[in-house]
């Protein structure tokens, strides 16, 4: 069951499978004798060690708390691993094992006349929804995702996997089955909500094959722009209120898709997709006085959202403008003394979505000892094989 | 709320009579899980049997009551919801009892979007009359939560498709008068004067709209959300922006009053950037801010202002900084 090439003897002792992570967490922290967070924010460094030791151990085994998050299989995985690319500890897991594990999720048609059948062949996002009894009951019981086939392919992608082994006509194929008259996408072919992240993960999967017959791209933005709101930020759908997660969707899938120049801050006036100067004024003004980014006017601040508005000002160009000392005291002040990173600066427990956005925030810093992230596709590596 | 009451309470499916008849599918997690979960026994043993009538396609009242039971631990599963949907086509039940069971169950999963989803399905099965209803519940959710962003979306979901526009900027009204600081129902507002079909559109509501949110920034300058939506009121008409003494005037209000002044600075710089032509009193006012903040006192009025806001605003100074060496060639 263990995931973890380089287990220490140490570690092996802690705890029987039903110790909880959360109580192994405190064991660990005191096995390896980690001083504890000092006080005064200024003097916070990153405890990088500390967060491999925490993804590690969220590899090993989940708590039971994450039941509830099980249909989600892959993108808890992405997490975990893409938090150990960046922390640069992926020489910690056996890649070959990573790499079964999600093929194991692909959907698979019987044959190329199935792409006609209205169903999406991506993967799967764990194995409540999926079958293998036998092969005739494959098809019928199809409930790949498009976030889990992002996810799929994004792990695939930063372990070094050869994204060109994919049957990726399947996946391309199919996925326009997806794609709504006003050029949104739902997630799965039996229909769920369709929203901008939708859209993004269409995006990022065309991206990541190297092949855009899998979306109709001009019917994509013009979704996008619709969902542009009076205050420059983009809600999730048209007319909802602006929302920082919503807005990296919007902007780095125009990214993906080519439609964002690399030069516009030097000349945002021309661009013609997006109202440029109000989505960048947006943006900056979601930090708040605490250092920290809110995603919606007038929140608090949220350690996820150093990622995903600063992730859009990234790509824009105008993330040298926020005041970084500001919003790494902030999400300094977030680290856990368990590993990982809380939602909010008094909460006690990390959790590993606020975890893997705080890396990732960190990493668009430039903080020391972290991988460079290819912000618009939201990993660390961009192997040659894929793209 | 007995729910807590019923887990302790709960008969495994095993010991079960009436699902003696079935065979539980376990999960097949292969040889090496990637970040295996630590199941409770009772949530995978309803799993399996879920898996196992969902492999079946049995669609009968028993697999309705397990998609309920798997729902109650597993919300977030589209496989258990979409296979439920199936059940009660099948069965034909009456769509008015599935919605009690929303009721019941989307308090405490207020932010799962897959009930949102599922509640949207029903509400388009039970068409318009269902606007009120579905109305209610969205204010239901909002009262505990008035930024819960699933509500909202519900909302004007239903507005556009089922209708109720009636008594939606009446709502607006009432959530900005408890927190005049909710963006979201700022946003509302903005949604409900830009596509009801019942007030005319922008244009017919611009002046109306432009004096409550006038009040709203003067009693609070700080507060982000009116000072964006006052722009959002010009939105595609530039010209107006600028030519309308209403908005120089309320930045001049503010700028007078000598604090809380960063938005007014903010939107007075983009009104000279697009050709605002001030006025004398108002270039007194900045310059008169401008002694108390900064060095600068020679500068036109847009480097004057890009330089108080320099210093007052530091989490943004880089960005007024840069907003300063690139002013066009015509501000005043």
């Amino acid at each position: 069951m263990l995931v973890c090439k380089s287990k220490s003897p140490r570690r092996e002792k802690l705890g029987g499978p039903g110790e909880s992570v959360r109580v192994r967490w405190i064991r660990c922290s005191a096995v390896v004798r980690l001083p504890p967070p000092a006080m005064d924010p200024e003097g916070l460094e990153l405890e990088r060690e500390r967060h491999v030791l925490f993804l590690e151990m969220m590899m090993e085994r989940l708590p039971s708390d994450f039941e509830t998050q099980e249909i989600n299989h892959l993108t808890l995985a992405y997490f975990a691993i893409s938090g150990l690319g960046i922390l640069g500890a992926l020489d910690r897991v056996d890649k070959d094992q990573i790499a079964s594990w999600v093929l194991s999720f692909q959907a698979q048609p019987r044959t190329m006349s199935d792409l006609d059948n209205g169903q999406f062949y991506g993967f799967h996002g764990s194995r409540t929804s999926q079958f293998t009894i036998d092969d005739s009951e494959v098809s019928s019981h199809n409930c790949s995702h498009l976030a889990s086939t992002y996810c799929a392919l994004a792990i695939l992608n930063m372990i070094g996997y050869n994204l060109s082994n994919i049957n990726s006509e399947a996946i391309l194929i199919s996925m326009r089955n997806l794609q709504q008259p006003d050029g949104s996408f739902m997630p799965i072919h039996f229909g769920a909500e369709k929203d901008l992240r939708f859209v993004y993960c269409a995006a990022a999967i065309c991206f990541m094959l190297n092949n855009w017959t899998g979306m109709d791209k001009e019917k994509a933005k013009e979704y996008i722009l619709h969902c542009q709101s009076y205050d420059g930020g983009f809600g999730l759908v048209p007319g909802s209120e602006s929302h920082g997660g919503a807005t990296y969707c919007a902007v780095a899938a125009l990214q993906l898709m080519g439609f964002i120049n690399a030069d516009i801050s030097s000349k945002p006036a021309k661009s013609v997709v997006v109202d440029v100067p109000l989505l960048v004024d947006w943006s900056l003004q979601r930090q708040a006085a605490d250092g920290g980014f809110q995603g919606r006017a007038n929140k608090p601040s949220d350690t996820c959202y150093a990622f995903w508005v600063g992730g859009v000002l990234k790509i824009l160009g105008f993330y040298h403008f926020l005041n970084k000392g500001a919003l790494r005291r902030f999400l300094l002040s977030c680290q856990s003394k368990y590993g990982g990173f809380t939602k909010f600066p008094e909460n006690m427990l990390p959790d590993l979505y606020h975890s893997y956005y705080s890396f990732a925030a960190l990493s668009l810093m430039e903080e020391e000892g972290l991988k460079p992230l290819c912000v618009e596709l939201g990993i660390t590596a961009i192997n040659d094989n894929g793209i | 709320m007995s729910s807590s009451d019923d887990d302790d309470e709960r008969i495994p499916f095993i010991q079960r009579p009436e699902w003696s008849d079935v065979r539980p599918v376990p999960q097949d997690d292969g040889p090496h899980p990637i970040v295996p979960i630590a199941y409770h026994d009772d949530f995978r043993e309803t799993m399996d049997y879920f898996r196992a009538v969902y492999l079946a396609d049995e669609r009968s009242r028993r697999a309705l009551d397990l998609t309920t039971e798997a729902i109650g631990m597993n919300p977030a599963n589209y496989t258990v919801w979409h296979f439920r949907r199936l059940v009660l086509e099948a069965l034909n039940v009456d769509l008015h009892e599935e919605r009690d069971f929303i009721d019941e169950i989307a308090v405490r999963n207020s932010k799962n979007y897959q009930i949102w989803h599922h509640r949207r399905w029903v509400a388009e099965k039970l068409g318009p009359q269902a606007a009120d209803k579905e109305l209610e519940f969205t204010m239901m959710i909002l009262a505990l939560d008035a930024k819960n962003y699933h509500a909202w979306s519900h909302r004007q979901w239903v507005l556009q498709s089922l209708g109720g526009w009636e008594k939606e900027l009446d709502y607006c009204c009432k959530l900005l008068e408890d927190d005049i600081f909710n963006n979201s129902a700022w946003n509302q507002r903005y949604f409900v004067i830009t596509r009801s079909p019942l007030l005319g559109g922008l244009q017919a509501m611009r002046d109306s709209e432009v004096s409550y949110t006038v009040e709203a920034i003067l009693a609070n300058p700080q507060n982000e959300s009116p000072w964006r939506y006052l722009r959002g009121l010009y939105k595609g008409d530039t010209d107006l922006l600028v030519s309308d003494n209403q908005v120089s005037d309320v930045c001049l209000k503010v700028l007078k009053t000598n604090h809380n002044y960063i938005f007014a600075l903010s939107l007075l710089l983009d009104l000279l950037c697009y050709g605002f032509q001030p006025s004398h009193e108002l270039k007194r006012v900045v310059q008169f801010l401008g002694k108390t903040e900064t060095d600068s006192s020679d500068a036109n009025l847009a480097t004057t202002i890009c330089s108080i806001l320099e210093t007052v605003d530091p989490m943004r100074s880089n960005y007024w900084a840069w907003r300063k060496n690139n002013l066009p060639s015509q501000v005043c």
